[in-house]
Order: C-alpha cells, then structure tokens, then sequence
C-alpha cells in the first residue's frame, strides 16, 4: 500500500516476523513444554529448546483419560454445529431477504442476544433445566445451551453470505418453475455454500472450546468435555505442567491446524459479518 | 379472440407509494409488446406483476382467458429473461437450460437433446458444459435466451435484457431477438428504458410515466400521434424540439418565441391568441436555400454535430433547438440556416397540461 | 399440512417462517433465561427448592445481602480494572499492530492472519498456558524478567493477591489483540488511498494524516471495537476458572465470575442472579452502543 524502499521492505518484514515470534511465544512454549522430561521442565534457567524431547501423547491419553473427554467435546460440537446450522441458516436468508421494519426489530434481537455473556445465563437456565429434568441429559442440554449462544453469530455471519446472492437468481429459479424452498435450497444455498461452511466451522472450532455450560450442567465425569477436564488439572496448585502441556497441546493442534487452512476465509468471513 | 395475456385495472402500493395506477393492457397471441419510459416509471414492476414476482393490490392478470392473479410464478408458466440474465452460476450451461425441465420431472436424456437443439437455434452449439463464468456477455445472454425458449412458455418477459451489451452487440442482438420471437410465434412483453429498442421491434408500445400509462399503440402511431408532450418528446431521437408560441389571429398558423418571431402555419385552426407549445422534430426542419418559399424560419448557428451519415446543427436561440440535416459540406461553416417545415408536422400542445391541441 | 405446503412452496411468509423458527430458539435458550433470572433474583432459592416450581419470593433482600457484601465494593473494582485495562491495552496494541502490517512489506497479510491463532484457542487453554508461563518458581516470564534485570525477587503473578488480577488482564490482553487488530485493520482498509494522496499534496505529514484522516475516518469502527471489546471482556470467565478462580481470597474475583460461584459453589443462587442482573444491565447498555455504532457505519 505505502511504497518503500527494498532494503526497507526487508527490515519490515524482519520487525513483523519478530512481533509474530513474540506473539505466538506461549503456543510454542506450550508444544515446547509437552515435549520436556520432566526434569528438563523445572530446569533453572529454562531450556528454549528439549533437550531431551519426548513424545507422551499415549501415556497422557491414558492417564488423564482424555478419550472420554474429547469424545464428549465432539458429541457436543457437532450436536451445537447441527442445531445452529438447522435454525440459523433460513433465519439469516431470511433477514438477508426481506426488508422491512420487523426484520429490522428481528436482526436486533439477534445481535443483542450475541452479546449476552454465558456465564450470566447459566444460572437461569440451570435452575430451569433441573426444573424440567432436563440435567438427566447433561450433555443434551449443554448442546441446547449452547447452540442459543453460537446461533446469533452464524446467522450474522451466513447473513452477510446470503446477501452477496444476487435475488434476481431465485427469481428466475421462481419463474422456472421452483417452489420458495426449492429455489432456497437449491439456488441460494449452494450459492452461500463457502460463506455457511466456514461459519459452521468457525462455530464447531469455538464450541470445542466451551466451558462454563459443560462445567455447570454436566456433573458426571463420564459426560465432561476437554475444557473441563483440563481445568481439573489447572489452578493455583498445579504441578504437572509437562502433562498439563501435552493435554493442552493434544487438544488444539487439530484446531490450530483447521483454522491455518481456512484462515483467510474464516478472517474475510467475520470481518465482512461482524461490523455489517 | 381470447388474449394471451390481460391486465385489467391494475393497482399497486408499496406501503403508501404507489407504483402501478390503472394498467390496462391486452395482448393477443403473437404479439411484441413493448414497455417503455424512464426509470422510476414502473414499468419492470409492471413486468414483476406478469411474472408472480410481485403481487398486485388490486386488478386481474389473465393468461388465455384464465385468472392466474394470485398464482404463484411456477404456476404461471411464463419464462423470463433478466437484465442481469441471471444465470445460477453453479451450473453448467446445460444445466441451466434444462433447469425448468428437470423441475418437471423431464428424463435425463430428453433435456439434454432439447439442450442441444436450443443451443443450435441460439449459437450456443459448443458451450454446454462451460459454466457461465466462462462466457461472453453475448453468450450468457444467449443462454438467458435459450432458457426461456427451452420452456415453450405461454408467454416471454424480458426485463432490459440487452442493456449490458456493447452498442454493435445490442443493435444485433435486437433484429436477432425479434426474428426468434417471430419464429417461435411467440407472446412477449419486453421492458426497456430505450425508445429505439422499442420502437425497432415491437408491435405494440406502451410508454409509462410514474405508474401511468401516458399511451399506447403501433410505433408508428405513437410517432405521427403523440396525445402529450411527454410521449412526443419520448418517442423519437433526437427528441422532439419545443418552443412557446401563440397562435396567430387567423387561427391557422403560429407566432413562435424565437429571434424574429416567424410564423408558421399548421393544419387546422385553433382559437386566436391561444398560449400553447410547439413541437418540432428535428427531422422535419428541412434545410432550404432561402427563407423565401413559406413556412420557414432562419436560425442562428451555435453547434454543428457531425455522425457522419447525419449532421445535427444546435441552434443559437432560446430554447435552443436541434435540426437534422443532410447537408453539403460547404454549409458546415454558415453562421446561419433556413429551415422549412410541412404544415403537417407542426404539433401543438396545451401549454399547462401538455396534452396535444387537435384542430377545432 | 395444507398451509404448511402452501408457506414453503409460494407464501410470501416463508421468510418469516425461517426467521421465526431461530427467533423462537433464541427466546426459548437466551431470551426466557435473561427473564427468568430477573425472576430468581427476587426470590430465595437453595439446593432443596431448585427444582420446585413455587419458591419463596424476598423482594428486594437479594439485592440487599449483594450490595452490603463485604465483597461487592472489591468485585466491583476489580472488574472495573480488569475491563479498563483489558480494553484500553488490546485496542492500543491492536492499533498499533494494525498499523504495522498496513505497511507494504513480503507477506504482511498471511503474518497477520496468524495472530489470530490465539483468538481461536479455546479460552481455558489459554488459560493454562499462561498459567505456566506466570508460574511463580519455574514460570519462564519470571526468568525472563529477573535475567533482564527488572527485579530481583520472583513475582509470585497467581498468588500474591496484589499481583493476581494483573495476571488474568495480560492474559485477556493477549487473548483479544487479534480480534481488535483484525477489525481495525478492516477499517484501516475502507479508507480510501486518494484521501491519503490529497492530503500528502496538501502538506500533511505523517502524524498529521493519522490525527486529522485516519483517526476521524475510523470513528466509527472505534466505537465497534471498543464496546465489542467491552463486551467479550466482561464475557471473560475460562481466564478466571483456568488461571486464579477469582483467588487468592478473592483478590481477582470479578462480577461475571463470582455470579458463577455464588450460584454453582455456594449454593446462593438468588444472590448469583442478583449479580447476573447487575452484570446484564452494563452489557445490554454497551450492545446497544454497539449496535448503534454498527448501524451509523452502514450508512456511512
């Protein structure tokens, strides 16, 4: 954008490359640390690099119990993912669509509820899910809890893709002969096809790392997903760190690496839907 | 007779605007239509309502004498081609003529040879798997074509269909789309805010201004007759000229307010002193050798507009007025010309209505 | 089954229908527990009547016990701190970042985006990873500043309960500086490179263009960031759970944090709605800011 110099370019990138080392400084101490004895971790002065580098994926696996936990972080972002995508994307084509007053009453409700911090609500809906019963499928309702956090933010998201849909295709798709549904489902869909994909990623990757609705409504160690059975181990008492490190990285090295392959999209996605 | 199409009293509200006043249009079978008039005068609105695409607040769309007024557009079977041709871009170009015919449950094979033979009427023999990324703007608006025809609809719509076309493209495109209506035998109603391109293909123009039909009828007749000002100065290019004049005592001629107020006699008679507008297409104002043979005017020169073919000189007078003429090249330089006008082509409108004067 | 068919093959209320359906979801899960937590406010709940539908109702007495809290003054600091801090630090970072990478250099968009590795990490991991690089005794951010010099003795970042709620705030600042920079940079982007030209014709300098161009310009995206940013802080819960749990004896416990235990730990689920609705006030006023923001940069 503001031309320079080549020897100047260089020494930008330089200083960039410097401030992205910096930045990213505790992900590589995380794979850093999970990768020391023991040993090689309370060292003093501290090793930049293992010395001794071993791999304890298997043994961590099995002690922390992590095959339960990520299953059920899974179990709970897809079932978040199916109930967003199921009641988000008509309501954002809808909202891209039609304008008029009650859409615009509609599109504030949705951005109004974006903001509401889970770690207020979980009291009410606590107290209203053991009312119905409903704390007997603790993981059920953790999906329902958080579903209704993550929706408002795929139906901006999907919204702003809809909106880059020409109407006038659905029209000649009306004109051919379709139904509303059908010309929705098979013009405007896979026509909003990139912009709805990476939303429910972006969705699925942030429901991997929901905490306080897990950690409130689901008591049984067998039903908790990764955050919390992390957060076991955590604290202002906690010694393992080589453990608690080779968890941790186990844990978000698949999402780093979802996110590092989509990460233009995911970025051109949310700016274009976040301030729209 | 039943018509192909019937738009009965028309009435259309967005909210407290009102879009559409009154529409009466009736279309036998085989008929071009034209809708013209500036932007804003609702005539794709009007398109929209024939289409399903926007339901109507009062009155009757009729297809073959049957009400499809609150049909939704599958039910119509009418084909429509956009201005943005809208073709789905994430199918290929057979794919996209066949769209209604796989809606209809037409076998796989069947809609591929009626897209072959669709391809070979439009030109578009080679291109069936390309995508629509991949075309020119003619072609896509070849395969916007062939989508409709594919159908054997009642009826064609087109809404402004060649305006993103280069200007040789769309000079083509005009006589082309015209001949396949023709041997379609086809019904359309075709939107445009160009008054040539309604002029050069249609049967039937219907020029609108703000939800009105101002008239309607053969080119020709919205030619030589306009009823008002509005439709006179439409139709025709370049416009009409206009001037303020007063009709002379004898009721048979007219004072104009130009340079030297000169006279010139109309057929018919209006009443003595009556304030009123004249129209004079440029066309018509014939280039003379002297002011002597009556029914002239001489003009004072400000611009002369070369295309080659024509030559349009803009005269230094207020209002200023365009004439056409055929002209050596040896007048380009005069600092005057004298121009002589058949009585017959002297329209007269009421100067506050604008509504066309006949004669008492 | 007759208008079913009719609303999704040709009705004209088959927007509304799709917008009604995930309106209705929202209600149920975000809208009614906002409500009902107004409700439970008022009334005495405890583990025995949780499940019952006919509980007590105290008035005001919740509000009462919350705000003669010994804790509420402390809490309410601390929170106000940890918002402040976080806000003022990612926006200025984030700008500054913002800035830098604008500059034309090899590779300046694909090294920003990896900022953003640290906004998709779950917020409890990123908990735990500064919970190690602040440990007191073998953390690295204690080894880095004692062999610069900085201080002699270790900083005790988790337990000393001056220092705790410092340790949370660099780890929210670090959490969201990408977000800020992301959306800033967007910002950045929409003004136009002539505006910029003319002004350099007309003899702006440097600092010149940036106060009278580009700060005005971005007003509007400033307003969004800033409330978003208050926003996802006072949203902030996993730091807490991961790095202090509001300790040591609270020193580092904040509103939406100690709601949560007042409600999940203690059992006083009355006086966690209490705080849950003091909380909900404060966020409901800035989204509104927000939403306005948004609203005047649409038209602009």
């Amino acid at each position: 954008m503001l031309s320079s110099t080549p020897w100047k370019r260089w020494l930008l990138l330089a200083i960039a490359v410097l401030l992205v080392a910096i930045y990213l400084f505790p992900l590589y101490w995380m794979y850093v640390t999970a990768l020391k004895t023991n040993t090689e971790t309370f060292a003093n002065p501290p090793t930049l690099w293992p010395h001794h580098a071993e791999l304890k994926v298997a043994r961590v696996w099995n002690d922390m119990g992590m095959g339960s936990f990520i299953q059920n972080s899974l179990v709970i972002a897809c079932g978040t993912v199916a109930i967003v995508v199921l009641f988000g994307t008509g309501c954002a084509y809808g909202l891209a669509r039609v304008r008029s007053v009650w859409m615009d009453v509609a599109l504030f409700l949705v951005l109004m509820l974006q903001v509401l911090p889970p770690s207020l609500l979980i009291t009410p809906i606590f107290v209203a899910f053991s009312q119905l019963g409903l704390l007997s499928w603790p993981r059920t309702g953790t999906i329902l809890a958080t579903a209704a956090n993550k929706l408002p933010l795929y139906i901006v998201l999907v919204r702003a893709a809809f909106t880059q849909v020409p109407r006038e295709l659905e029209e000649a798709a009306l004109v051919d002969g379709n139904s509303r549904i059908g010309a929705f489902l098979s013009i405007s869909v896979p026509l909003a096809r990139n912009g709805i994909l990476v939303s429910a990623i972006l969705i699925f990757l942030q429901a991997l790392g929901e905490y306080v609705y897990s950690r409130s409504l689901i008591t049984d160690r067998a039903y908790q997903p990764a955050t919390v059975g992390l957060q076991f181990f955590v604290g202002p008492n906690a010694s393992d760190w080589t453990g608690i490190m080779t968890f941790a990285a186990i844990y978000v090295t698949p999402i780093l690496i979802i996110f590092v392959l989509l990460q233009r999209r995911i970025v051109s996605g949310l700016t274009s839907g976040a301030l729209k | 007779m039943t018509l192909q199409i019937e738009l009965a009293g028309i009435q259309k509200y967005y909210g407290g605007y009102h879009a559409l006043r009154g529409i009466d249009i009736a279309i036998p079978k085989g008929q071009f239509v034209a809708l013209v008039g500036p932007s804003g005068c609702g005539k794709s609105t009007l398109l929209r309502t024939i289409a399903g695409l926007e339901t109507i607040t009062s009155g009757a769309i009729r297809i073959k004498g049957e009400d499809i007024t609150r049909q939704p557009p599958r039910l119509r079977d009418i084909a429509m081609v956009f201005q943005s041709y809208a073709l789905y871009p994430h199918m290929t170009v057979e794919k996209n003529l066949t769209y209604s015919l796989r809606l209809k449950g037409v076998a796989r094979a069947e809609a591929r040879r009626k897209a072959e033979e669709i391809a070979a009427i439009t030109g578009l023999g080679q291109l069936l798997d390309r995508y629509p990324r991949e075309l020119s703007g003619g072609q896509r608006q070849r395969v916007a074509m062939g989508r409709a025809i594919i159908r054997n609809p009642k009826a064609f719509l087109f809404d402004e269909p060649l305006s993103n076309l280069d200007a040789a493209l769309r000079v083509h495109m005009r006589a082309e789309v015209r001949k396949l209506h023709n041997s379609l035998g086809a019904t359309s109603v075709y939107v445009t805010h160009d008054q040539i391109e309604a002029m050069t293909m249609a049967d039937h123009v219907v020029v609108m201004r703000a939800g009105v039909i101002e008239q309607q009828g053969a080119p020709l007749e919205l030619y030589d007759r306009p009823v008002n000002r509005f439709v006179a100065g439409f139709i025709g290019s370049p416009a009409m000229n206009f001037v303020d004049g007063v009709v002379t005592e004898t009721g048979d001629g007219v004072q104009l307010a130009l340079p030297g107020d000169p006279t010139l006699a109309f057929t018919g008679r209006r009443p003595a002193g009556e304030a009123v507008t004249v129209g004079l297409r440029p066309e018509h104002l014939n280039v003379v050798a002297d002011t002597g043979t009556g029914n002239t005017m001489r003009l004072p020169v400000s611009l002369v507009e070369q295309t080659g073919s024509m030559t349009y000189v803009v005269t230094e007078t207020e209002p200023m007025l365009t004439v056409a003429a055929n002209m050596s090249r040896a007048m380009l330089t005069a600092k005057s010309l004298d121009v002589q006008i058949e009585p017959a082509n002297v329209y007269l409108f009421d100067r506050t209505s604008g509504e066309a004067l006949k004669s008492l | 089954m007759l208008r079913f068919n009719r609303v999704f093959r040709d009705g004209g209320g088959f927007d509304s229908v799709l917008v009604l359906l995930a309106l209705a979801y929202l209600v149920a899960f975000s809208a009614f527990p906002l409500i009902y937590n107004l409700v439970i406010s008022f009334q005495s709940v405890d583990l025995f009547t949780i499940a019952t539908f006919d509980r007590p109702f105290v008035g005001l007495e919740n509000y009462r016990d919350i705000v003669n809290d010994p804790l509420f003054w402390p809490v309410v600091r601390n929170t106000i701190l940890f918002v402040g801090l976080s806000v003022v630090f990612q926006l200025g970072i984030g700008l500054a970042l913002a800035l830098f990478f604008r500059l034309d250099f090899p590779g300046s968009t694909w090294l920003r985006g990896l900022f953003l590795a640290g906004w998709i990490m779950p917020g409890l991991v990123v908990g735990a990873i500064w919970g190690w690089l602040l440990a007191g005794d073998f953390g690295v951010v204690n080894w880095l500043i004692q062999s610069l010099g900085l201080t002699q003795q270790k900083i005790f970042w988790l337990s000393d309960p001056s220092i705790s709620i410092y340790s949370v705030i660099i780890a929210n600042i670090w959490l969201g500086v990408p977000f800020n920079m992301i959306l800033l940079s967007v910002g950045l982007a929409a003004i136009p490179a002539d505006v910029y030209e003319a002004a350099e014709l007309d003899g702006a300098t440097r600092l010149q263009r940036f106060f009278t161009i580009t700060l005005p310009m971005m007003r509007a995206q400033l307003g969004a960031v800033i409330s978003l940013g208050i926003i996802f802080t006072l949203q902030q819960f996993d730091l807490f759970a991961a790095l202090t749990q509001g300790g040591p004896s609270n020193a580092s416990n904040v509103l939406q944090y100690w709601s949560w235990e007042l409600a999940f730990r203690e059992y006083r689920i009355g006086h966690g709605s209490v705080v849950s609705v003091f909380m909900i006030i404060v966020v409901i006023f800035v989204a509104t800011a927000y939403v306005r923001s948004t609203r005047h940069e649409h038209v602009v």
